[in-house]
């Protein structure tokens, strides 16, 4: 380790600046690794995965179909023509109901509005999973069923991209396989998902000192830190017997310089999304909220009662002030209401849910609104972080946005069979579905695949020119590949396909 | 781990790198002071201490209710509602969370500093508010007229004593009392070495340094 400074170094912290990520680069000079990884960081690509618990459905939005389209439509999920709009060459169903499924509860679901809006950054891409199990399904659509040595897509991200950023990877949404760590345990300590279960709380984790009313001075803390440091812990036999242990050597090496990094950011500060109020008391315990806090709680209104709404708000955040080129987001099991709704007091308005149980697993209830409910939820959801990545500059011109790619990443399809000629009915879990892929470095404006008019189970596409194919299924490891070749990671040595046809670039 | 620290620090800032750069790093300043001790384990296995465990073991040891032991703004459970996660807590009915994270996370040490500090401060300020119940900052800093011109041998020696019986409960070795003492004149800082509030510091921070250091994190 040395602590001198290169050239490369000032020109780095200079370039990420308006980003906000103040980079000092200490790496051994010279060396030809960190070099790039420098390089890298000052040019990345940010992922956003937005979860889709429970198996986000393809043919109940951009690959649904009509009627008239399938021949055994009356026992397919195909839609009534009137429902299935065209835009380019994606479809969208905008559903009003006035129940979902059992539930007495009315709601309005729009899914053309971001078809329209976004149809250029827009892939759909057409594959067949391994597993219908909740959790397996889920670690396999994030690491390609262990395509690239066991790694996720968010490890691949932050590896590539993540050296110069003090927290690469977070997680916002916890208990699912799509934030399961990967098992290369041979990456840096950076590389893996960091939680961050309470938007509101979790900033606070990232100073040790402000808001700890009557404290003596933050000099003196700090000395006292080097005090621990640097005589009271190597002075005692506990450390003498217990120095060789893994987890003393990650924790000594964390708490030091990569610990000051974080605090420096005063990320506690720029992070901080709630504003002062009864329930937040900041400025009674020397804390302020975030500068950009008012604008991203305009974006994300429903922030206090709705997790996922928080959950966006702190993905901008943590890209906007270049503290992460990877966030993960979604929806978990929980049902959120609309705020001041009370329950078993003779039925719900409209739009009072906002999120059913068990998200879009809520379908083996209810699938075509279930569905409807759930695909408008993260459309508008990931409308508004686009709208925000463009309006903020990372640099020379270009947007966040510019950078940035968001996968729906889901664990399975439903199945597509229902009772005669039902609106309402239940599905099951199906290996066959597609994704969702919203980015300027992906094949925008593009469904790859079909879907087969017999069965509607989508199929394949040639992984060079995208020309449909079917009777091909596209596999866990080939949309592994086009996503991380899409953000330009190397793959080199991984024996991953080249997916060609699924960036839009070479 | 190497690697990861190495590549951690490419995060730091300008100014706290410029600092971090007349400062020696806590990995080498353990190698540093390290010596082929004949207690070093050939096997050295620990556990992480999780976040409630470690509460109320100081809720214990220093005499503080569990609910009012650690609060962040003043009304969330530091464990329960703020770093239960990151200390390496579960929460599986609402948070989905049902293992414990697998290492320490980069948070981790830092919200544990924040709780040593809140629980140390939080010690000495009900100390100084009924001196006749204190825990840690007892009476007779400086000397039984509290005149003298700087603090008494005897009671900085008893107070860290007292310190690591509470924290560590075990007694201190005479290498580690002496470092306490002399964190004194770290602590003092350009001020009166007979100022009370010096003596508080130099407490809350001892308290701090012992609560946040290894052996109270892992056992």
């Amino acid at each position: 380790m040395t602590s001198l400074w290169s050239r490369r170094s000032f020109l780095r912290n200079a370039s990420l600046g308006a980003a906000g990520a103040a980079v000092a680069a200490q790496a051994s000079q010279g060396a030809y690794a960190d070099e790039a990884a420098i390089e890298r960081a000052r040019n990345p690509r940010f992922l956003i995965v937005l979860s889709s618990f429970g198996g986000a459905n393809q043919v109940d939005a951009f690959l649904s179909r009509r009627e008239s389209e399938i021949p055994n439509a009356a026992t397919l999920n195909a839609y009534p023509d009137s429902l299935v709009q065209n835009i380019g060459e994606f479809r969208a169903i905008d559903l009003k109901s006035p129940t979902i499924g059992a539930i007495p509860a009315s709601f309005t679901a729009n899914q053309s509005n971001f078809v329209r809006k976004h149809s250029n950054d827009m892939m759909v891409i057409t594959h067949t999973g391994t597993s219908v199990n909740h959790f397996v399904a889920q670690q396999r659509s994030i690491n390609g069923n262990a395509a690239w040595l066991g790694r996720t897509l968010q490890e691949a991200t932050a590896l590539t991209y993540g050296a110069g950023y003090p927290i690469p990877n977070v997680h916002l949404v916890n208990g699912t396989g799509f934030t399961e760590r990967g098992t290369d345990e041979t990456m840096p300590a950076y590389v893996y998902g960091e939680r961050a279960p309470t938007p509101n709380l979790w900033p606070l984790s990232l100073d040790g000192y402000k808001g700890v009313v009557g404290a003596p001075s933050r000099g003196l803390f700090e000395k006292a830190r080097a005090f621990r440091n640097e005589q009271l812990d190597p002075s005692s036999a506990f450390y003498r017997t217990f120095s060789g242990s893994q987890r003393v050597k990650h924790w000594t090496s964390i708490r030091g310089d990569a610990l000051r990094g974080v605090e420096a950011e005063d990320l506690i500060t720029k992070l901080m999304l709630f504003p002062d109020s009864e329930a937040m008391p900041l400025t009674a315990h020397g804390l302020k909220g975030s500068e950009i806090g008012q604008k991203v709680r305009e974006a994300f209104p429903n922030y206090e009662f709705d997790p996922l709404e928080a959950q966006a708000a702190l993905a901008f955040m943590l890209l906007r002030y270049g503290v992460s080129v990877t966030v993960t987001l979604g929806p978990d099991g929980s049902a959120v209401f609309k705020k001041g709704v009370k329950l078993g007091e003779g039925g719900l308005g409209e739009g009072d849910i906002v999120n059913p149980p068990i998200s879009f697993d809520f379908s083996h209830q209810a699938n075509r609104e279930v569905q409807a409910l759930m695909w408008n939820r993260q459309l508008m959801i990931a409308d508004r972080l686009i709208t925000l990545l463009k309006s903020e500059e990372f640099r020379d011109g270009q947007s966040f946005w510019d950078r940035s790619m968001i996968y729906f990443a889901t664990e399975f399809g439903r199945t597509r069979r229902r009772p005669n000629n039902a609106m309402t009915f239940g599905s099951g879990h199906e290996l066959n579905n597609g994704s969702l892929i919203v980015s300027p470095f992906a094949n925008g404006g593009h469904v790859l695949g079909g879907v087969d008019p017999d069965t509607m189970l989508t199929y394949g596409f040639d992984p060079e020119t995208g020309r449909p194919e079917p009777g091909r299924h596209m596999t866990e490891p080939e949309v592994y590949s086009g996503i991380a070749h899409a953000l330009n990671i190397d793959t080199s040595g991984s024996a991953l396909p080249d997916m060609r046809a699924m960036r839009r670039s070479a | 781990m190497k690697i990861s620290y190495h590549l951690g620090l490419l995060s730091v800032s300008v100014l706290v790198a410029a600092c971090a750069s007349s400062a020696p790093s806590p990995q080498t300043d353990l190698a540093a002071v390290e010596s082929p001790a004949p207690v070093a384990s050939s096997d050295p296995r620990v556990k992480f201490k999780d976040g409630e465990r470690y509460l109320r073991d100081l809720s214990a040891n220093l005499q503080i209710p569990r609910d009012e032991i650690c609060k962040e703004l003043s009304q969330y459970d530091c464990m329960t509602d703020a770093f239960r996660i990151v200390l390496g807590g579960v929460e599986a009915p609402n948070l989905l969370v049902n293992d414990p994270i697998e290492s320490a996370a980069l948070t981790s040490p830092i919200a544990l500093d924040r709780v040593a500090l809140h629980v140390c401060t939080n010690r000495v300020k009900l100390d100084q508010e009924k001196p006749e119940q204190a825990v840690l900052f007892q009476a007779g800093a400086f000397g039984k007229k509290d005149k003298a011109k700087k603090p008494d041998p005897a009671w900085m020696h008893q107070t860290a004593d007292t310190i690591y019986g509470s924290v560590l409960m075990r007694t201190p070795s005479e290498q580690e009392v002496q470092n306490l003492v002399s964190f004194y004149d770290q602590v003092r800082d350009g001020r009166a070495a007979n100022s009370k509030e010096v003596a508080a510091d130099w407490v809350t921070l001892s308290c701090f340094a012992v609560a946040s250091s290894l052996e109270a994190v892992f056992y």
